[in-house]
């Protein structure tokens, strides 16, 4: 593999941030995107770790707009339950985009049992979602874009390497992303 | 179906509720078996209290008003996101919790976390508020608005006696 998540969110933020509601996991891929291409329809979950997903289901419910929840294989494995909620409940225009670098990227790139034996995909699948798609690296964005032209859920699991490029912390206030991400999907 | 069930929920979409997720408990059984038939919200039940959460508040961040529904045990494992995600970005997610371990409870393993439950709420910093009578059933739906006032999650703790149970 030769994306990292940097590289990966850099190759499909135009897609989404363009088009789709984002909720953007906690710690460094939030300050990637950020960086990367900010916006008022990124909601930055900056704590809470586990419910990027749960929050964006959560949004997909109450509208018609695209909503791509990016989590990370550490962070769903502290959620599980989430697959089979989304399993079931799980709404048409709802994508999470499993960013997969076997690694908790933000404390060190500590390895996750994704780097082991563990299929996320293979769990999701099992939890009910039909529509589950792996890709590594640049083969993310073509995936994403048909995603978001047919029915969901979908989940995408997105290999790529583990390491991250060294940003500082958002510098906005939590007040102000909430607001900011209300005012954009009225 | 015991009543106070249908007038709790009645009360709480009266007062703007309109997305529910739960977490089961015995005493919750009726209001989790009406929202399930209920076409009038949209209702999620969550694997756990976390992921109800983060539900509620991505309901909200959508414009809808939620609630959350769950046994007190649960109060234990969802300390971390009511700090980082319901009162750091001031979100109003009312909070029904079946207080177990209370008079009427029949299961002795119940008890500790009964007793915790009130100290962790106030350590936490979510305002709650605790009813033991039926007829109390509206003062309950009135926490939906209030939620809104206090921009932060407010929760009702119901004990065996508020739920015709005790």
């Amino acid at each position: 593999m030769t994306y990292r998540r940097y590289e990966l969110l850099k190759d499909l933020a135009p897609i989404m941030v363009d088009n789709a509601l984002v909720v953007s996991n906690i710690g460094f891929p939030s300050q990637e995107l950020y960086e990367i291409q900010d916006s008022p329809k990124n909601f930055y979950m900056l704590g809470s770790m586990g419910l990027s997903s749960s929050i964006g289901l959560g949004i997909a419910q109450t509208t018609d707009q695209p909503v791509i929840s990016i989590d990370g294989d550490g962070s769903v494995l502290m959620n599980l339950g989430t697959l089979a909620t989304i399993g079931n409940y799980g709404t048409k225009n709802y994508i999470l985009l499993l960013v997969d670098n076997g690694a908790y990227g933000s404390t060190g790139d500590q390895p996750t049992h994704t780097s082991g034996r563990t299929d996320l995909a293979g769990i999701a699948r099992a939890a009910g979602i039909d529509s589950v798609h792996v890709t590594q690296d640049a083969g993310a964005k073509a995936v994403l874009e048909q995603c978001m032209q047919t029915a969901g859920p979908h989940v995408i699991v997105a290999k790529v390497a583990p390491g991250s490029p060294k940003l500082n912390p958002i510098p906005m206030d939590p007040g102000f992303i909430r607001d900011r991400f209300m005012q954009s999907i009225k | 179906m015991n009543n106070v069930s249908q007038e709790l929920l009645n009360e709480l979409k009266t007062n703007g509720a309109d997305y529910f997720s739960t977490v089961p408990c015995k005493l919750l059984g009726d209001l989790i078996n009406l929202l399930a038939e209920d076409k009038s919200v949209i209702y999620t039940p969550a694997a756990r209290e976390e992921e109800g959460l983060g539900l509620c508040a991505g309901a909200f961040l959508g414009g809808k008003t939620p609630v959350i529904a769950m046994q007190n045990t649960g109060v234990g494992t969802i300390i971390t996101s009511l700090f980082s995600l319901g009162l750091f970005y001031n979100l109003p997610i009312t909070m029904i919790v079946s207080h177990r371990g209370t008079p009427g409870e029949k299961i002795g393993t119940q008890v500790p976390m009964s007793n915790a439950t009130k100290p962790i709420l106030d350590t936490v910093g979510v305002p709650y508020f605790a009813f033991s009578d039926p007829a109390d059933v509206k003062k309950v739906g009135r926490l939906v608005q209030h939620a809104q006032v206090a921009q932060r999650p407010v929760a009702a703790l119901l004990d065996f006696d508020f739920w015709g149970k005790g």
